[in-house]
C-alpha cells in the first residue's frame, strides 16, 4: 500500500491539495470554493465545513482509501514569533486561530484541517514554518520609534525551502550558510538569513522594503502622516490603499505582472518606468540585507512567481551582480516544503515542536 | 591688498561668520544673538535685522582696513528643487524666502544676508547647494504610493563637498567617479552620489532611512497610520514626536553621542543595543545607496559629527567593509565648502546659476 503524505495549503478562494511518497508529489490539485458562500463568514475558521466538503471529494478522487496517510501537514498561519520548522497542533494553537487572534488569515485553516484529516487517519498532523517564524536580532526588532517595533514576518516557508535547495546543491547544510532570499510574489519578501535563521525581514504587509504588485513598502513617514491627517481616508481605507491598492496597481492600474509587460512591450513609458521603480527598490532591499550578513553569503536566491519573469530578472541582476552569486529559482514551493518538513520528522531528523 | 571671502551660515541661536583667505580661514566665529530678542519674530527672515547688528560687530573686529571683500557666500535653505551648485541670489529666491515658501528655518537668512553684504561690498553674492540639491535618478522619486513622491534633500553642502575632496584626492575629477557618502550629525543622510549628482539619498527629516540621534527614519506604515489614527496625537505633536523626540533621545533619553557611550562604558546594555541599532540600520542604508551606483563606486565616505567617535566607525565598518574602501572625514565642512564654492566662481570654474 502506497505511504503519503497529505499537505493542505489554504488560499483565500481555495485549497491547494496535494500527495507525496516521501519528497516526491504524485497527485495535485487546486479545489475551488464558492467566492460567495465563503463570504458569508465573518471568521475564516467558520469555513472549515464547507471547505472540507469539497477536500473530501478531491481526497476520494485520488483513492485515498486505497492508500496508506502516514502523516498530515497544513500550512502555518500568522501565529505568535515561533522558531523556524515543525509544530504539532495544539488546542492553544488551534483556539488562537479560531480565535482570530493573530489574523483571520486563510491559513488559520491549515492547522484547523491538518489537524482533523490527522485524527481521522490517526496519524500525526503539523504545521510547518509558519508566517511568523521569528529569528530576528534584538537590533532588527529596533525601529526608531519606541511605540513601534519592528516584526518578523515572511514567506518563510518558501525563502526556507529554496535556501535549503541551494544549499544543498552546493553541497552545504542550510544551518552552515548565510543567504539573501528575495521572494518576489503579490507580497515581497527580502530577508538575511544566517545559518538557517530569518535575521531580519522587510515584512512585506504594511512593513517597510519595496512595494509590491499591490502592495507599499516602506514610505517618507512625514508624507505618509499627512495623508493619514487629510481627511481623505479613515484608517480601514487608508489601510486597504497602502495594501492592496498601492505599487503597480497604483501608479498602472494593473497588478498583474504579465499584463505589465505587455504594456512595456507596446511602448507604454509610464510602465516602463514603475515596473523598472520596483525592481530598483527591490536592489536595495537585497543590498541592506547583504549590510546584515557583514557581506559574508553563499547567494543571493531570487524566488516566487515574479521570478518567472526574464525581464524582471535581467533587470534586477543589473544593479545587483556585484554582490556575487545570483541563483534564481522561480516559483512558489510551499507544497514540497511543508511535505519535506513532514518527512524529516517522520525519519526523526527533526523533532516537532510544541506550540 | 588681501582678498577675502566672507562666508555665513544662520543656526537658530546664532550665525557662524567665517573669513577666507584663499583656501585659508583666516577668522571665524559663532556670533550669538540672544535668544529672547529671536523668540518675537514669528518669521525668521524678520531677524535680519537684529542679526546684523551682532554680525556688523564681528565684522568691524575682523574686516580689516586693507582687506578688499571679493565674494560673500551664504548658506542655502529648503527651496525648490535645484541642480547642485552656485546660486545668485534674485528677487525671486528672497521672496520664496520672506514668504517662508519651503520652510521657516534659520536658515533662510543665509541668502538674505549674503545678499545685504554683497551690495554692500558691491561684490557677487552666492548660496551653494543648498537642502534641496536634486539629482535623484527617475527611479528614486517613486515611493510606492501615487500620492507621496519621495524628495531629494540632504546635507548636500557638506556631501558634495567631501566627495569632491576625495575625488581631487585620487587624482579624478569630480565629475568622474562614484561614492556613497554618509553624513552621521543630528540628521542622518546617507546618499549615492553619481559623478557629483545626488542620485538617491534618504530624506533625514520626515523621510526615510536610518533613526537618528532624535528623528525616526523609515517605519512600519501599518503601525504608523494606527499610531495617526490612534487619536494620541494630533498631527503637529506627531510630526513633531517623529522628528525631535524620536531615535536615541526616545530609547535613551539622551541624544549627546559621546554621552550615550558613556552610558555604554559603564555598563548600560540599552544604551549598547540602541547605539548598535542605530548604526546597523545606517549600514543597511549604505547597502541600498550602493546599488543605486550597481556597486560601481569609488569608496563609502563617513562624515558628519558622529564620525568622530570611533565606536561608532569601527562597528559600522565591520558591516560595511565588504563593500569597498571607506573612508572618515569626521565633522562638518560647510563653512569651507561655500568659501570653496565662491573661489570657484572667481576663478570661472563655475557659473552662477539662475534661481
Amino acid at each position: 500500500m502506497d505511504e503519503v503524505i497529505i499537505v493542505v495549503n489554504p488560499g483565500s478562494t481555495s485549497t491547494k491539495l496535494a500527495l507525496f511518497r516521501r519528497e516526491e508529489k504524485i497527485a495535485e490539485g487546486e479545489v475551488r470554493h464558492d467566492a460567495e458562500e465563503l463570504a458569508a463568514y465573518d471568521n475564516v475558521a467558520d469555513q472549515f465545513e464547507m471547505r472540507m466538503h469539497t477536500i473530501d471529494r478531491w481526497l476520494k478522487d485520488q483513492d485515498i482509501e486505497q492508500k496508506q496517510v502516514v502523516a498530515v501537514v497544513g500550512r502555518g498561519a500568522p501565529l505568535k514569533p515561533l522558531e523556524g520548522g515543525a509544530y504539532n497542533i495544539s488546542e492553544e494553537m488551534l483556539l488562537d486561530v479560531k480565535d482570530m487572534r493573530y489574523s483571520n488569515h486563510a491559513s488559520n485553516l491549515g492547522a484547523i484541517i491538518a489537524d482533523y484529516l490527522g485524527r481521522r487517519y490517526k496519524v500525526p498532523s503539523m504545521i510547518v514554518d509558519p508566517i511568523t517564524i521569528d529569528n530576528f536580532t534584538d537590533l532588527a526588532r529596533v525601529s526608531g520609534f519606541p511605540g513601534i517595533e519592528r516584526k518578523c514576518r515572511s514567506h518563510a516557508l518558501n525563502i526556507k525551502a529554496v535556501c535549503r535547495r541551494v544549499a544543498v546543491e552546493a553541497g552545504h547544510r542550510l544551518r552552515e550558510v548565510n543567504f539573501i532570499a528575495a521572494h518576489l510574489g503579490g507580497g515581497i519578501s527580502i530577508a538575511a538569513i544566517e545559518r538557517g535563521r530569518i535575521i531580519d525581514v522587510n515584512d512585506g504587509l504594511l512593513g517597510m522594503g519595496p512595494f509590491s504588485p499591490n502592495r507599499a513598502g516602506a514610505l517618507p513617514i512625514g508624507a505618509l502622516v499627512k495623508l493619514a491627517y487629510s481627511g481623505t481616508y479613515s484608517e480601514a481605507d487608508l489601510t486597504r490603499r497602502l495594501s492592496a491598492e498601492s505599487g503597480l496597481q497604483g501608479y498602472l492600474g494593473e497588478s498583474d505582472l504579465r499584463q505589465v509587460e505587455k504594456m512595456i512591450e507596446a511602448g507604454d513609458k509610464k510602465a516602463v518606468l514603475y515596473y523598472r521603480a520596483m525592481i530598483y527598490q527591490v536592489a536595495k532591499e537585497i543590498c541592506a540585507c547583504a549590510g546584515v550578513l557583514k557581506g559574508d553569503f553563499y547567494a543571493v536566491v531570487i524566488t516566487g512567481g515574479m521570478a518567472k519573469s526574464e525581464r524582471l530578472v535581467t533587470t534586477l541582476k543589473e544593479y545587483i551582480s556585484f554582490l556575487g552569486r545570483v541563483v534564481v529559482i522561480p516559483g512558489e514551493f510551499e507544497m514540497e516544503a511543508l511535505a519535506a518538513g513532514a518527512v524529516r520528522v517522520i525519519d526523526g531528523t527533526e523533532i516537532p515542536k510544541d506550540y | 591688498m588681501d582678498e577675502v571671502i566672507i562666508v555665513i551660515n544662520p543656526g537658530s541661536t546664532s550665525t557662524k561668520m567665517a573669513l577666507f583667505q584663499g583656501t585659508e580661514k583666516v577668522a571665524e566665529a559663532a556670533v550669538s544673538h540672544p535668544a529672547d530678542e529671536l523668540d518675537q519674530f514669528e518669521n525668521v527672515a524678520d531677524q535680519f535685522e537684529l542679526r546684523m547688528r551682532n554680525i556688523d560687530e564681528w565684522l568691524d573686529q575682523h574686516l580689516l582696513e586693507n582687506v578688499k571683500v571679493t565674494a560673500v557666500a551664504g548658506r542655502g535653505a529648503r527651496l525648490c528643487p535645484l541642480d547642485s551648485g552656485a546660486y545668485g541670489i534674485n528677487d525671486r529666491m528672497l521672496q520664496d524666502l520672506h514668504a517662508m515658501k519651503y520652510s521657516n528655518h534659520a536658515g533662510n537668512l543665509g541668502a538674505i544676508i549674503a545678499d545685504f553684504l554683497g551690495r554692500r561690498f558691491g561684490v557677487p553674492a552666492i548660496i551653494y547647494d543648498p537642502i534641496t540639491v536634486d539629482g535623484f535618478n527617475a527611479c528614486a522619486r517613486i515611493s510606492g504610493v501615487p500620492e507621496i513622491e519621495r524628495v531629494c534633500r540632504s546635507h548636500a553642502l557638506n556631501i558634495r563637498e567631501i566627495c569632491r575632496r576625495q575625488a581631487e584626492a585620487v587624482g579624478a575629477g569630480f565629475a568622474e567617479v562614484n561614492f556613497v557618502a554618509a553624513h552621521l550629525g543630528g540628521g542622518i543622510s546617507v546618499a549615492a552620489v553619481e559623478k557629483g549628482r545626488i542620485v538617491d539619498v534618504n530624506d533625514a527629516l520626515l523621510g526615510m532611512g536610518p533613526f537618528s540621534t532624535e528623528r525616526a527614519g523609515a517605519l512600519p506604515i501599518g503601525p504608523l497610520v494606527d499610531l495617526a489614527y490612534s487619536g494620541g496625537y494630533t498631527r503637529k505633536e506627531l510630526i513633531n514626536k517623529l522628528s525631535r523626540e524620536s531615535g536615541l533621545k526616545a530609547y535613551l533619553g539622551e541624544s549627546d553621542l559621546r554621552r550615550i557611550e558613556a552610558m555604554i562604558d559603564a555598563g548600560d546594555e540599552k544604551a549598547a543595543l540602541y547605539f548598535h541599532a542605530m548604526v546597523y540600520q545606517v549600514a543597511k542604508e549604505i547597502g541600498a545607496c550602493v546599488v543605486a551606483l550597481k556597486g560601481n563606486l569609488q569608496a563609502i565616505v563617513i562624515t558628519g559629527g558622529m564620525a568622530r567617535s570611533e565606536r561608532l566607525v569601527n562597528t559600522l565598518r565591520e558591516y560595511i567593509s565588504f563593500l569597498g574602501p571607506v573612508s572618515v572625514v569626521p565633522g562638518e565642512f560647510e563653512m569651507e565648502a561655500l568659501a570653496a564654492g565662491a573661489r570657484r566662481v572667481l576663478a570661472g570654474q563655475e557659473i552662477i546659476k539662475e534661481y
